[in-house]
């Protein structure tokens, strides 16, 4: 599902993000990647959603080699993955429906699909009830279980999170990495990037580890 | 198709609702759109109204041949008939030129006083076969020439000034409505950018979950059509309200002369047409910024 090789990463200035990184994350897995701040673990992310590309070596996603994806199929591209913030990203001035609703409305969907989805997904994370309400109103818990049931309500073959649970408190985080887990006991491909050790140790999850942009371990 | 329209629907929807959330900037916008409107429409309107109105003012192109006094009338007349050139003759008698000198000159019973000493010649209004000014001129002076004739005047010449002005004036419209479409263009397009700019979160995570440009791009292109397509309304509103407060003096100098004009305004289709125009440079001006902003946006 995943696979990356040889990739570096050097940004304007010289500063070298990833140098020589690689593993693989197969079909139905969960992985951590986990690591110090500045280990490079957003940076991997950004290349797997393609908000970067790598300075050198192979991202391949879903079958995708990502240095060869045309511009115009990177909208299809993200469809097939669904992403979760630390901050969730969920737009505030817009209702929970609409929010969780965006995946389904930019691929096209309308009408009483788009609903029964949406409700599906917000009753997955707990939130059924809550469609009509706002993001600010909602608990930082409940704003980053909105922020799932948006990565999965296309149901994507990939999910990745970017530090899921770094802003809340250890009791909700448990809560969050479990219903990762749920989603991928049903098959989709989980990849989290935390340092959220006793999330780590909890689950007993694969854990590749990187350390000042190089791979340190992928056992 | 029908999902398609459905989506479309939703953003313009949303576009109204984003224009219903901020009404003050919505309507500053739109009226300065009206206003950079109303010039060229208001130039062009005046223009077309000034051209109405002197079409009717005479026979256009045509001669007037006075005759000498004493010289057979009948004979000249006759005569002029037989020149080459002359497609129709009008005789008006020195009796027909001074009624219609009292009741058009605004004199009125002061002109009764010529009753008894008229002093007009009788004078043949000649329609000449063909217009080009070249046959005319030659035409006036073979008319010149025929025995009975004083003096023969040409309406041409006026007529071809007032046609120049008024070409003139029509591409001084076109100048003007070229500039001020461009500045149409450039505040729509500022004001996207700066709604992109705005909603710069809002763009990245619909990029994030796999929105194409296009769907990024369709509420920023409704919102301009929309505020192009509003501003023109308001220019021809404002038109409207010029138009009312013009009646009055141009009713009043209608009695003064004893005509019967009345100022028109745009035509429906004209009026379509500058909804359509205001909508297209709305669009054309959003399409441009949310464009750049999208390249200057990708990896």
């Amino acid at each position: 599902m995943i696979e990356l090789k040889h990739v570096f990463k050097r940004y304007p200035l010289g500063i070298e993000a990833l140098s020589d990184v690689g593993f693989s994350v197969a079909r139905g897995e969960m992985a951590f990647l986990t690591g110090p701040s500045g280990a490079g673990k957003s940076t991997v992310l950004k290349l797997l959603c393609l908000l970067e590309r790598p300075t050198r070596g192979q991202v391949v996603v879903n079958g995708h080699d990502l240095a060869r994806l045309k511009p115009y199929r990177l909208p299809h591209f993200r469809r097939e993955i669904g992403v979760v913030f630390q901050d969730n990203r969920l737009l505030n001035e817009r209702t929970v429906f609409d929010n969780v609703a965006l995946p389904l409305l930019v691929a096209g969907m309308t009408g009483d699909e788009v609903r029964k989805r949406v409700l599906a997904a917000l009753d997955k994370v707990g939130l059924r009830g809550r469609e009509r309400g706002f993001p600010l109103a909602l608990s930082g818990g409940e704003q980053q279980r909105v922020g799932i049931a948006r990565a999965l309500v296309h149901r994507p073959a990939l999910l990745i999170a970017d530090e899921p649970t770094g802003n809340l408190d250890a009791a909700l985080s448990d809560d969050i990495i479990d219903l990762f887990q749920e989603f991928n006991d049903h098959g989709v491909t989980v990849l989290i990037a935390t340092h959220d050790l006793r999330q780590i140790e909890r689950l007993r999850a694969r854990v590749i580890r990187l350390g000042e942009g190089h791979m340190v371990s992928a056992a | 198709m029908k999902a398609y329209l459905t989506r479309h629907m939703q953003v313009f929807m949303r576009t109204l609702g984003d224009f219903a959330r901020s009404p003050t900037a919505t309507l500053l916008t739109v009226v300065l759109i009206g206003v950079t409107l109303v010039l060229p429409i208001g130039l062009y309107v005046g223009l077309s109204n000034l051209q109405r109105l002197t079409a009717g003012w005479q026979p256009r192109g045509s001669l007037s041949v006075y005759l000498a006094k004493g010289a057979p009338n009948t004979a000249t007349i006759a005569a002029i008939r037989q020149v080459p050139g002359v497609a129709t003759v009008r005789y008006i008698s020195p009796a027909e030129g001074l009624r219609e000198f009292s009741a058009t000159s605004g004199l009125g019973a002061a002109a009764v006083a010529f009753r008894h000493h008229n002093p007009l010649p009788g004078v043949a209004v000649v329609t000449p076969r063909g217009g080009t000014p070249a046959k005319v001129a030659r035409l006036a002076t073979e008319l010149k020439a025929v025995p009975g004739v004083a003096h023969v005047q040409s309406n041409l010449a006026w007529i071809e000034r007032l046609d120049a002005a008024l070409a003139l004036g029509h591409r001084l419209v076109v100048i003007l409505a070229t500039a001020l479409g461009l500045a149409l263009i450039l505040i729509i397009g500022n004001t996207t950018r700066a709604a992109v700019a705005s909603r710069a979160d809002e763009i990245a995570v619909v990029g994030l979950v796999g929105g194409t440009n296009a769907f990024i791009r369709r509420p920023f292109l409704y919102a301009g059509a929309l505020t192009g397509g509003l501003g023109a309304l308001c220019a021809l509103i404002l038109l409207e309200v010029a138009f009312l407060a013009l009646d009055g003096p141009i009713a009043a100098l209608d009695r003064a002369y004893g005509a019967h004009y009345h100022l028109l305004g745009p035509d429906l289709s004209q009026a379509l047409g500058l909804l359509g125009g205001g909508a297209l440079l709305g669009w054309l001006g959003a399409r441009i910024a949310v464009g750049r902003a999208l390249r200057s946006s990708r990896i």
